[in-house]
């Protein structure tokens, strides 16, 4: 039993990481934990969860075909686990769909506000209603474990065969609708991928993947349990899977053909290579090896056979679900570890459901052995932790859940916690102006730069002694010190009280009480202020006037000074009205304009008001 | 009336006026630069921005106001639709964040607040209460040159076209917006390029809805037609097994 229960310590240390990143995800929003973004909306979660588990779960609507619709008797022994894999698949997606959805919890909106022109709408009906027949076919197993619900599982029993042939029409609907999302999109998606039967495509692809789906399950449980693996089975799901994966590597060649895009196949172009790597591994290689009969009865190359099937076509799902469309939008996407985290919890979740069901229920022909069965066995001693465990079903249970927490904790440890903090805004330091009598005001250096006349702003401020209009708080011993000096980040607010530097032995040496009163709480609105020490930081006749030490980002003190002046003298001056306009500032350096090519032109900010990054946002709605 | 904007790429001198007053207008917060934004200087809290190409050229960018929209297509509980007067609108009471609208839009113009917990799709929403008071969007309204109006499209598209045959040595020959995609409320003449405002320089002139139409009205017959054979099959087969004396099938 040691191997099962590695392989579940293992799915239960990846269910934590999914469930701390998971947590992380519905607190601070998508951005914070993705990386997703305007130009890639879509990305991992919706290419591998969504399409690719709807996509692995066809094998329940195949199998169930196989056996009700045509009466092969002799694949009775998938059906069970192929109807339990199905429902676990689609509770998965839904799942992973939580995760995805901005606002999951509207996610029964679909059921009141309808939509029948949006293949999503399709799509979400389909999973639900199937979802409910996927259930009501599986329930029949666990209701026979007890006699209680005997008139239930047989009227279950009676309806199984409407409820298998609604299955099937539920399954080609939306296996197929997954296609028909991506018709919309002709300019994002590559021309390689993108046909007008993708439709067509999704739902032969599905059959193919789904039968295989059976066998490579089937391949892994059985090494898991260390039972016989089902060769004689496989092998006529192998023999079967041939034709079905001929039409579809004849529907794509011939939609390829059609479309006269075979250049595109062998321009050498990244998607060209990902193209013929996805149909290589996905369809040619297994079409091949399955077409040997003495290949396809031996487990070991039905074990690879199945697998590259199932790979292969999971990695079509996350090509067409927006791989290839990045080089249409032009952005690039990396999925986040995050991210990564989240669809493989999911999967390793139903994972251990499904070992679970397998041990308890009647999923198989043979129940394998569980834990619980050993609980009269003689205890041991455990070599790593060197602790008395109890016995050995006590004991896995015990290991799984220490792996749990810690890496549930090492989840929380390694959360991208800057980029929660900073929602997204880039720290970026904030440079100092330079010039002479002429000053280049750019902090960031990215050439949306202001040239502010130094010498004719002293000139019409009135002169040496009206400094202060402008440099309205100064560093101890100075009086004009540069904005950039306590203004230090382009985006985000700095605090301008240096504490650190304060306390230094190399630095001011102060001892705390020289600040904060003996018995008082130590923070900063009980403590001395700057002024108490420093009488001249602060002088009189400037134009803003300081409240607290908090400095405002960059961008907005620069603004917010230059802009409320402007303003101001554009209603006193007579003729003077253009310098209320972004263009009095921006627009003109030496003649030139300072905007880079191609760059898109922001405005701060409308009112120049201060962003805290801390500060919570309130924001109307509108219809 | 149908509401539509004509913008004037060559009349556009880049002062941000449109952009400072849809931020009053639509009380937006102050902007800053994310790691998710695209380049073009759109975000969530910037429904419009201009975009400066060569020498001198401004381009305005904001919602088209599609005649037939994608992102309302694709909208899987309608959250999105375009009104009467022409404004394509968000409800976001109805929004489940699924961001399809995002990948439809041919224009890629819906942003998402991807900062906040509780999230938003945003975009330019035609300043659509103004319109139902009978005033003009707050963008054209500040537009100080005359390059961004407001009006009825028939008549935009006849100025245009009176533009461009005044001057034709000065535009290109091309109503951006009058037949691509099925149409757009927010038409474009220039004398530069505007191929960069889509995914793709020509969108052709089928409307997006239509690309999935076929498939979604195959639904019903793909549903019975399975359902049928199934059904069918599965009588053939255990008729043909009573007939040769075989078992009965399908139960276990």
């Amino acid at each position: 039993m040691d191997r099962v229960q590695k392989a579940k310590t293992v799915l239960w240390s990846i269910v934590a990481l999914a469930a701390s990143v998971g947590t992380a995800r519905l607190l601070f929003g998508l951005g914070a934990t993705t990386n997703l973004s305007d130009t890639t909306p879509w990305g991992f979660w919706i290419g591998f969860d969504v399409m690719g588990g709807v996509a692995l779960a066809a094998g329940g609507f195949v199998t169930t075909a196989f056996f009700y619709i045509f009466k092969r008797e002799d694949f009775h022994p998938l059906v069970r686990p192929a109807v339990l894999t199905a429902f676990l698949g689609y509770v998965a997606v839904i799942i992973g769909l939580l995760f995805d959805l901005g606002l999951p919890w509207n996610i029964w909106h679909m059921i009141v506000f309808w939509n029948p022109h949006s293949p999503l709408f399709e799509v979400g009906w389909c999973v639900m209603l199937y979802t409910t027949v996927l259930l009501l076919e599986f329930s029949p197993v666990p209701l026979e474990e007890t006699s209680r619900y005997a008139r239930m599982r047989s009227l279950l029993l009676k309806l199984r065969l409407p409820l298998v042939i609604l299955g099937i029409a539920l399954s080609t609907l939306h296996q197929s609708s997954l296609g028909s999302l991506f018709l919309i999109m002709p300019f994002r998606l590559h021309p390689l991928w993108y046909s007008p039967i993708l439709p067509v495509q999704f739902f032969v692809s599905a059959v193919a993947l789904g039968m295989m789906m059976v066998a490579f399950e089937s391949v892994v449980s059985h090494w898991l349990y260390r039972r016989s693996p089902a060769t004689e089975l496989i092998g006529k799901l192998a023999k079967a899977v041939v034709w079905v994966l001929g039409v579809y590597l004849l529907i794509r060649v011939i939609d390829i053909v059609a479309s006269s895009e075979l250049g595109l196949v062998f321009s050498g172009s990244r998607e060209s290579v990902l193209f013929i790597i996805e149909l290589l591994i996905s369809t040619i290689i297994p079409l091949v090896l399955f077409s040997i009969p003495v290949w396809r009865r031996q487990s070991r190359w039905q074990a690879v056979g199945s697998g590259l099937v199932v790979f292969g076509m999971v990695m079509n799902r996350i090509d067409v679900g927006g791989l290839t469309m990045l080089s249409a939008t032009g952005g690039s996407y990396i999925p986040s570890w995050t991210e990564l985290s989240i669809s493989f919890g999911i999967v390793a979740a139903a994972g251990l459901v499904f070992l679970f069901a397998v041990e308890r229920l009647h999923v198989w022909e043979k129940r394998p052995q569980d834990e619980q069965s050993q609980q009269f066995a003689m205890p041991r001693f455990d070599v790593i932790s060197s602790v008395w465990l109890g016995n050995p079903g006590m004991a896995s249970r015990v290991k799984y859940s220490l792996s749990f927490i810690l890496v549930f904790s090492l989840g929380v440890a390694f959360l991208p916690w800057e980029k929660i903090q900073s929602k997204g805004v880039p720290q970026v330091e904030a440079l100092r102006a330079r010039g002479g009598d002429t000053l280049v005001v750019d902090g960031n250096l990215d050439g949306y730069g202001v040239a502010f006349a130094h010498d004719k702003h002293v000139e019409t401020t009135g002169g040496k002694d009206k400094c202060v209009v402008c440099h309205h708080m100064n560093l101890p011993g100075d009086k004009q010190s540069g904005c950039y000096q306590c203004h230090g980040q382009m985006y985000t607010s700095q605090d301008a009280f240096r504490h650190d530097w304060h306390a230094d032995p190399n630095g001011a040496k102060l001892a705390c009480v020289q600040c904060h009163t003996p018995g008082d709480e130590r923070n900063a609105k009980s403590a001395k202020q700057c002024k108490d020490c420093h009488s001249d930081l602060i002088p009189a006749g400037a134009a803003v006037v300081v409240d607290n030490y908090y400095a405002p980002p960059y961008a907005d003190a620069m603004h917010r000074l230059c802009v409320t002046c402007h303003q101001q003298k554009a209603t006193e001056i007579e003729g003077k009205q253009a310098l209320a306009q972004c263009a009095s500032c921006h627009g003109t350096l030496s003649g030139q304009n300072v905007l880079a090519a191609d760059a898109p032109v922001t405005w701060p900010s409308s009112e120049g008001s201060v962003f805290l990054p801390s500060q919570k946002l309130t924001r109307s709605h509108k219809k | 009336m149908k509401a539509a904007i004509l913008t004037d790429v060559t009349k556009c001198i880049g002062c941000l006026e449109c952009v400072a007053a849809c931020k009053r207008e639509n009380k937006l917060e102050p902007d800053l630069p994310r790691l998710w934004q695209k380049s073009d200087g759109l975000s969530a809290e910037n429904w419009t921005s201009i975009v400066r190409r060569q020498e001198k050229r401004y381009v305005r960018k904001q919602c088209r106001h599609c005649i037939e929209p994608a992102c309302a297509s694709a909208c899987p509980v309608g959250a999105l639709h375009k009104t009467e007067k022409g404004a394509v609108v968000y409800d976001s009471g109805k929004c489940l964040g699924c961001r399809y609208c995002m990948m439809a839009c041919p224009y890629g113009i819906p942003r998402y607040d991807w900062d906040q917990p509780v999230p938003y799709v945003r975009k330019c929403i035609l300043c659509y209460s103004r319109l139902n008071e009978g005033r003009q969007p707050a963008c054209t309204e500040a537009c100080p040159t005359g390059a961004t109006v407001f009006g009825d499209r028939d008549e935009l598209l006849a100025e245009a076209r009176r533009r461009i045959t005044q001057q034709p040595n000065v535009y290109f020959d091309r109503i951006w917006g009058e037949h691509e995609v099925g149409g757009t409320s927010v038409l474009y003449i220039s004398d530069v390029d505007l191929g960069f405002l889509s995914y793709q320089p020509r969108l052709g002139e089928k409307p997006m809805p239509e690309t999935t139409a076929i498939a979604m009205n195959a639904v019903p017959f793909a549903f019975v037609g399975m359902g049928g054979l199934m059904a069918g099959i599965n009588w053939i087969i255990q008729r043909r097994n009573k007939l040769t004396g075989g078992k009965e099938g399908g139960e276990e």
